[in-house]
């Protein structure tokens, strides 16, 4: 048996696959202690981890670490002269009229902050060797008395040169055994002090939080019987064993919304399907992400409440549109959909929990692709009368009926998602007209034809059970480790050398790292080289082919960047504009055996019938379909309300539903 | 012809404003990302926007406010020189000259006319401060007496890319007379893609919504933005409210320099005359008008609206700004305006003082409230190459917010460059130490941000500095019983010796040198005595404060000035 559980801050989910077995379950979680949402997940699917094998786990335990300050007392060292380069920050604001302006607060304190004698230049020379005496009689003595439970450092120029840190590294450990101290250049190996020391200490800080946390979870595993493997989710797509998070918590962060895109791509390549736009919509936001032949679109930082963090993630863009995403009219008389969401409390307006402003899922209600006794597989009532009176005074303000309003909010929203599809795609040079859309979460497939339209997109693909589709990406992700390294060097004849160097280095030490972890079998590798015109402050990356590394020439490369710029700036290169390599990214990859059969749970929803909704024609009558009532091989014509457990498809006229041999439904256009 | 704004849907207004606004964001973030010089690329002083047909700002990227309030303004003179109707497909202006709408030389402005169906739509413009633009010294030319030695001058010219711009004559022109034209070409470039973007998004618009939609809501936007404008304003006290701050000197003399503002609220309107301010002076300190309305709108929409409000022509209608010609806002050609930062921030806190007799929770105190430009160059074997970097300094206190520590200042938003990226580019000096200021914040209620400094070593021969800065000599002041920030400096130390220099100000430098800048802190805002023992004792542990100054917190007085 093999589980995924995904903790999020509403409800953990949970997918559970062995052969023909699927088991899918949603339960509140529970935000004081997440394990014991995922245990309760395990016992409401009826599972004994005695017999389960496998088991990935995602949750929001690093994230919230940071969100709530609450990891562990960190203290920071870097080089002399440059105590503060955390405050300082990059001496900019976000928002350039802001008088009260503040900047995101970092998770150690100014006094938490230490200078050691030492320099490096840019080629790693040493320019001020380490005071070693004056670590020992000085920096160990602060460290010790601050009691703190981690230091992170982050010396000036490490990423060129580890010498300097490993050494403090070994001071400090002489000096203070058992604490735990984490390196810049073992975090992130890459230029731009901020970034990098930003990156480490965010690191030291939730490392003992995560620690904590999967300590209890597998003693509680231990206590039931488990035996099988038990893995932990990253930010990047990929899974690795829970050993390996003991030294990478950072690659913990976000991982929610990259197993959702994992799950999305798994369930579409088993349709044919690999050029993917992926919409997770939420109560509170959507995550959007670019999927080209299978692979998801990385950017090599991202930031958490924002500070930096340089970790390759999947690159998803989120905006502040979700079924809980509140209806208004602004000041200038510009209605507006977000990015204030009622959360979960009060909630939508028809929760009946005491919201009176009108939300996305209101809107649903009023013009009818929410049918009150089907919502979250009828485990939930909604109240269609308060919906209808949150957007009264809206309508009234438009001189519009309450169902033009409401269609009016679901229009907007749907504006605001094609936005961020667009950031994803046009913006980077990709026409989204060659893409199908894969709606998940609990609000994806209810928009999904709407904005297909607005993106001339003619193909969507939903899969089954769209809520839990981070589940399902969790046990089949992928085992993943990534990393990169700043390396720059002019594109001449010694750039393929030195890409090949660094790869076979990546490799050798991944190899020996997987085979201890005690994954066997066959790794598959890949290298993305980050590269600018000479002068630039911005890379771009390009991907490179490790198999034709052994024949690629510097002119390859430089023919791939150029393309790669004119794509994304509408413009490259000029005679004498020279190229340079900046920093190399390298992933290697186990691929998972076998992949799990997925299939729609039966939600036991009342039916057939039909619902009222309004649409720019007018009224129409939609038909009410069980979605696990559609076999493979059958079809659904439009409107239609397509109800699941865990989500609800709305198909309006023109467009068709038909489940394919993969179980998913592939919606499309009924051809004239 | 368009469609009036009343039967506009709204959500096509509400979508078709949200995609303008984004199309000039995309602008400005590609703007930045494809650029080369350390001025572009990483203080990102530039800017990028939408105009309409007849040249109204309709959106921004919201960049720099300096570069904001006038872009409009600044493309007026080039379309009164080429109406549209005269352009052709391919054809662009650029100009940079303060005197017919500018700021300064070294922020060159790109306008492409945008063709749908055969018409002209509108335009998309950038601007970017380029490295270097010829003129007497590399960067900052501290010496200039007239607009002339200050750079390469552009009036607003038409040009066609096909026949000047790839290879073309112009460029090639502009080529010759800048120092680092590996750089600022790739810079130029950035600005052409910047505007082609732009271009490409609009007739994507046009051709999904069609003509008239599109310049409905483009007239619906500027629009919106006044009523919102007027909303704000109106709730400010009607009244005529005075305030003033200065300059410290010419960089001639020693006496300051006065900006006089007044301010007079009218229902939804405001009127903004700074009249009684210093005659111009003979030096780069002197503000093109443009750049006086640019710092008079910034301020009033940072104390008076929320951010959301889309900064374009339809917010600017409701202020009125003047200023006398011939006064340091607003001086004859061609007196020298390469350092209009300066007046242009005085004329921002003698606005903001005036406002605080009228809405006094929602202005802040003056902070170091300066442009700091530290520039160092060096010629060698393969030409030259020039260092600059804008300093901020801490921002003043609110009444119920500390100042901002160690930041770009309100009409700026450059970020540092990392010393990482310096230690690789310029081998010829080393950034020693980049350090916040202990009790540099102005005492109060809500304390002043920090001040910082930055040393740097040189570490070759042939090395030059210069500099421009203000309030070396004239703190910020505190408001409502809130203490003074602090000045800044700048010293060169040789051999033991400490050599100071003037805020304007440029030198040879020798291997050895140690350089330090010095920005100033905040002012604070409010009684003293009423901050809580906690922060103090919070911001002492943390050495913001000295011992010293926490235990002499409350009984603090304003420094006397």
């Amino acid at each position: 048996m093999r589980v995924g559980i995904e903790v999020g801050g509403t409800f953990t989910d949970l997918v559970a696959v062995d052969g023909s077995r699927v088991e899918v379950v949603k339960v509140p979680s529970t935000p004081a202690s997440p394990d014991k949402g995922a245990f309760a997940s395990l016992a409401a699917a009826g599972l004994d981890p005695a017999v389960v094998t496998d088991l990935v786990h995602g949750s929001t335990v690093a994230t919230n670490a940071i969100l709530e300050r609450k990891g562990a007392r960190v203290a920071f060292v870097t080089t002399r002269g440059f105590r503060d380069i955390l405050f300082f920050q990059r001496h900019d604001r976000r928002n350039i009229y802001d008088l009260r302006y503040a900047k995101p607060l970092p998770p150690v304190r100014r006094k938490d902050c230490f200078e050691v004698t030492e320099r490096l230049d840019s080629a790693g020379a040493v320019v001020t060797a380490l005071d070693e005496a004056e670590v020992v009689s000085a920096l160990v003595p602060a460290l010790k008395a601050g009691g703190y439970e981690a230091v992170a450092i982050c010396l000036l120029s490490a990423y060129t040169s580890p010498v300097h840190e490993a050494r403090l590294r070994q001071l400090i450990s002489a000096g203070l055994p058992g604490l735990r101290v984490a390196c810049s250049h073992d975090i992130a190996r890459e230029f731009r002090e901020f970034e990098r020391a930003s990156t480490t200490v965010l690191s030291a800080y939730v490392q003992p939080v995560i620690d904590g946390y999967l300590d209890r979870f597998e003693a509680t595993l231990a206590a039931a019987g488990f035996k099988g493997a038990f893995s932990v989710m990253q930010s990047n797509g990929g899974r690795m064993p829970a050993a390996a998070m003991r030294k990478n918590s950072i690659a913990a962060l976000f991982s929610g919304p990259a197993a959702g895109v994992v799950g999305a791509i798994r369930q579409a390549e088993r349709s044919g399907r690999k050029n993917l736009i992926t919409f997770d919509m939420g109560g509170t936001s959507t995550d959007v992400c670019l999927v080209v032949d299978g692979v998801p679109s990385v950017s090599p930082e991202t930031e958490v409440d924002g500070l930096p963090i340089r970790t390759p993630v999947l690159d998803i863009v989120s905006v502040g549109a979700g079924g809980g995403s509140l209806v208004w009219i602004d000041d200038g008389g510009m209605l507006r959909v977000g990015p204030r969401s009622a959360g979960a409390m009060p909630g939508p307006a028809c929760y009946g929990r005491g919201g009176t402003e009108p939300t996305v899922t209101d809107a649903h209600l009023v013009r009818g692709t929410i049918r009150p006794e089907a919502f979250l597989g009828g485990t939930m009532h909604l109240d269609p009368d308060k919906a209808h009176k949150a957007f009264e005074p809206i309508a009234r303000q438009l001189g519009l009926s309450v169902r033009d309003a409401a269609a009016a909010a679901i229009r907007l929203a749907v504006a605001n998602i094609v936005r961020a599809i667009q950031l994803v795609s046009t913006e980077r040079g990709h026409d989204p007209r060659g893409y199908a859309l894969l709606p998940f979460g609990g609000a994806g497939p209810l928009l999904a034809a709407e904005i297909a339209e607005e993106l001339g997109i003619t193909e969507i693909l939903v899969p089954p059970n769209p809520g839990v589709i981070s589940a399902l990406g969790l046990l089949s992700a992928d085992y993943v480790k990534v990393s990169g390294v700043t390396r720059r060097t002019g594109l001449g004849d010694a750039a393929p050398h030195m890409l090949a160097d660094e790869f076979g280095r990546f490799r050798k030490d991944a190899e020996a790292e997987f085979r201890q972890l005690g994954l066997n079998g066959e790794l598959d590798f890949d290298l993305t080289a980050d590269m600018r015109f000479v002068g630039q402050a911005f890379e771009i990356p390009v991907p490179v082919d490790t198999a034709a590394l052994s024949r690629l020439g510097a002119s390859d490369l430089a023919a791939d960047f150029d393309a790669a710029h004119r794509r994304i700036y509408f413009h490259g290169g000029e005679p004498g504009r020279k190229v340079e390599i900046v920093s190399l990214r390298f992933g290697v990859r186990r691929r998972l055996e076998t992949l799990p059969e997925f299939r729609e749970r039966p939600a036991q929803l009342a039916g057939p019938g039909s619902i009222e909704v309004w649409t720019p024609a007018g009224a129409i009558k939609a038909k009410l379909v069980d979605a696990a009532s559609i076999a493979a091989g059958q079809s659904v014509d439009g409107g239609a309300l397509v109800e699941g457990y865990s989500s609800t498809l709305w198909l309006p006229p023109a467009w068709r539903a038909a489940r394919d041999k993969a179980g998913n439904l592939i919606v499309s256009r009924i051809s004239a | 012809m368009s469609v009036p704004v009343e039967t506009l849907d709204p959500v096509d207004y509400a979508v078709i404003s949200q995609s303008l606004i984004a199309a000039a964001r995309e602008m400005g973030a590609k703007l930045i990302r494809s650029a080369y010089s350390t001025v572009l690329r990483e203080a990102r002083d530039g800017s990028a926007a939408l105009l309409d047909d007849g040249g109204n700002t309709i959106a921004q990227a919201e960049l720099i406010p300096m570069q904001l309030g006038t872009i409009g303004q600044v493309f007026q003179p080039a379309l009164a020189l080429y109406p549209k109707e005269t352009l052709s497909e391919g054809d662009f202006f650029v100009m940079n000259d303060p005197y017919s709408g500018g700021q300064h030389l070294q922020d060159v402005f790109f306008f492409h006319p945008i063709f749908f169906e055969g018409k002209v739509l509108g335009f998309s413009a950038s601007v970017a401060h380029h490295l270097d633009i010829s003129g007497g010294d590399p960067g900052l030319n501290t010496a200039a007496t007239d607009v002339y030695s200050e750079g390469f001058i552009i009036p607003p010219v038409k040009l066609n890319m096909a026949r000047d711009w790839h290879g073309g004559a112009f460029q090639r022109i502009l080529r010759a007379n800048v120092r680092v034209p590996h750089q600022t070409m790739g810079d130029f470039d950035a600005q052409v893609a910047a505007n082609a973007i732009g271009a490409a998004r609009i007739v994507e618009l046009a051709e999904r919504y069609g003509v008239n939609k599109l310049k409905a809501v483009m007239a619906a936007l500027l629009d919106y933005s006044e009523t919102r404008m007027r909303a704000a304003i109106g709730e400010v006290p009607d009244g005529v409210y005075y305030g003033e701050d200065a300059i410290d000197d010419d960089g001639i003399t020693d006496a300051p320099l006065p900006v006089k503002a007044k301010v007079t609220v009218k229902g939804d309107s405001i009127e903004i005359d700074f009249a009684g301010t210093a005659p111009q002076v003979r030096r780069n300190l002197n503000a093109p008008f443009a750049a006086t309305i640019s710092a008079a709108l910034s301020c009033v929409k940072g104390v008076l609206t929320s951010p959301d409000i889309p900064f374009n022509a339809g917010a600017a209608r409701p202020i009125t700004v003047k200023a006398p010609k011939g006064s340091l806002l607003n001086p004859h050609h061609p007196a020298p305006v390469r350092a209009r930062m300066e007046a242009s921030f005085r004329a921002w806190n003698a606005v903001m003082k005036a406002l605080s007799v009228a809405v006094p929770d929602k202005v802040i105190a003056c902070g170091y409230d300066t442009t700091t430009v530290g520039v160092l160059s060096q010629l060698g074997d393969n030409g030259w190459s020039v260092y600059l970097e804008i300093f901020g300094g801490g921002y003043g206190a609110a009444i119920d917010s500390d100042g901002c520590d160690a930041v770009d200042s309100p009409l700026s938003n450059c970020s540092n460059t990392p010393i990482e990226a310096l230690d690789q580019d310029f081998p010829f000096f080393r950034v020693i130490e980049y350090a916040m200021t202990q009790d540099s914040c102005g005492v109060g209620q809500s304390r002043g941000g920090l001040g910082f400094l930055r040393r740097y070593e040189i570490l070759k021969e042939g090395v030059r500095f210069s500099l421009y800065s203000d309030r070396f000599k004239r703190a910020p002041e505190g408001l409502f019983g809130g203490g003074a920030g602090t000045t800044g400096y700048c010293e060169i130390k040789r051999r033991g010796e400490i050599i100071p220099l003037k805020s304007k100000d440029a030198v040879d430098l020798l291997p050895g040198d140690i350089v330090t800048l010095a920005v100033g802190g905040g002012g604070g805002f409010g009684d003293p005595s009423k901050r809580s023992a906690e922060r103090l004792r919070e911001d002492q542990a943390d050495g913001i404060i000295s011992a010293d100054r926490a235990a002499s917190w409350a009984s603090s007085k304003i420094a006397a000035e």
